[in-house]
């Protein structure tokens, strides 16, 4: 990389944009794939494979994010430390919008550890804690708007456009749709073989939400 | 396998958009030809400025051969 760097390339500038894109690009399609996963739209037969499939992706964000961090280090224009990359607000350079990016990784790498820990924490916990991919992916997309230098003007909008999009869209799905699954799986009131009246509609445990 | 698979596209869309940031770097701005100054004598001997436009092309044409030096 020096060599490169001698001859005029800014070659660990170039990797630290590049990597950023694809962590994001990788992180977009996780999310995209969980929630396409928890609002049942994708075949239930393949759910496991597709579980797989998320937390891969999801990893793989995480790498590509470890990359642009190590070339941000590397970089001799932006002087960026170790503890700029990881601690969130010391970054010489914009802190609070690099702190925003920051703050994404470690929530994006505290949700890859959370598949590991899953049955350990249990499943209630584990769907609690996996909120924090909204906060992930906004706060990465944020950073990513503020400080891209390929996302400026109109090329940024289009980006968060197509990144955003899915996830507002699945997201409002899986808020609307699990009631009208829960409805689905109600339980019905019994069929009395006696002869008595079964139990009235209004009479029925109430459908939670 | 997936691990593979996911290993593979994440380096070759590296590669890619590695490849698009230096295809679209910006080259240095050539200056903008000027014109050049140049102060004559001109009848009587009066100094005169004139301005001589310069050419926007510089570069020889590809087919364009130069005749070979006259010995002597």
């Amino acid at each position: 990389m020096s060599v490169l760097a001698s001859t005029g390339v800014p070659t660990a500038w170039y990797v630290a944009r590049a990597a950023g894109l694809v962590a994001f690009a990788f992180l977009t399609a996780s999310v995209w794939l969980g929630l396409a996963m928890s609002t049942k739209l994708l075949s239930n037969r393949r759910q496991k494979t597709l579980f797989a499939w998320h937390q891969t992706l999801m990893w793989t964000a995480l790498s590509m994010l470890v990359l642009h961090g190590a070339a941000l280090i590397l970089d001799p224009v932006m002087h960026f430390g170790l503890q700029a990359v990881v601690v969130p607000g010391l970054a010489p350079w914009r802190p609070v919008a690099v702190g925003s990016g920051v703050v994404a990784g470690w929530l994006a790498l505290t949700l890859a550890v959370s598949f590991q820990v899953r049955r350990r924490i249990g499943q209630k916990r584990w769907r609690l804690l996996h909120y924090a991919s909204f906060g992930a992916f906004a706060l990465a997309l944020g950073h990513a708007i503020n400080l891209g230098t390929d996302l400026q003007g109109a090329r940024g909008l289009f980006f968060a456009a197509v990144a955003l999009g899915p996830v507002l869209w699945l997201a409002f799905a899986r808020i609307l749709m699990p009631r009208a699954s829960a409805r689905a799986r109600a339980p019905r009131a019994p069929v009395r073989t006696d002869g008595a009246a079964a139990v009235p509609e209004a009479d029925r445990a109430p459908v939670a939400a | 396998m997936r691990t593979v698979w996911a290993a593979v596209v994440s380096v070759w869309a590296l590669f890619a958009v590695v490849a698009v940031l230096a295809w679209t770097r910006q080259p240095n701005a050539s200056p903008a030809p000027s014109p050049t100054a140049v102060v004559i004598k001109g009848p009587g001997g009066k100094s005169q400025v004139v301005l001589v436009p310069s050419t926007t092309s510089t570069a020889a044409h590809a087919t364009t051969r130069t005749s070979p030096v006259p010995a002597g």
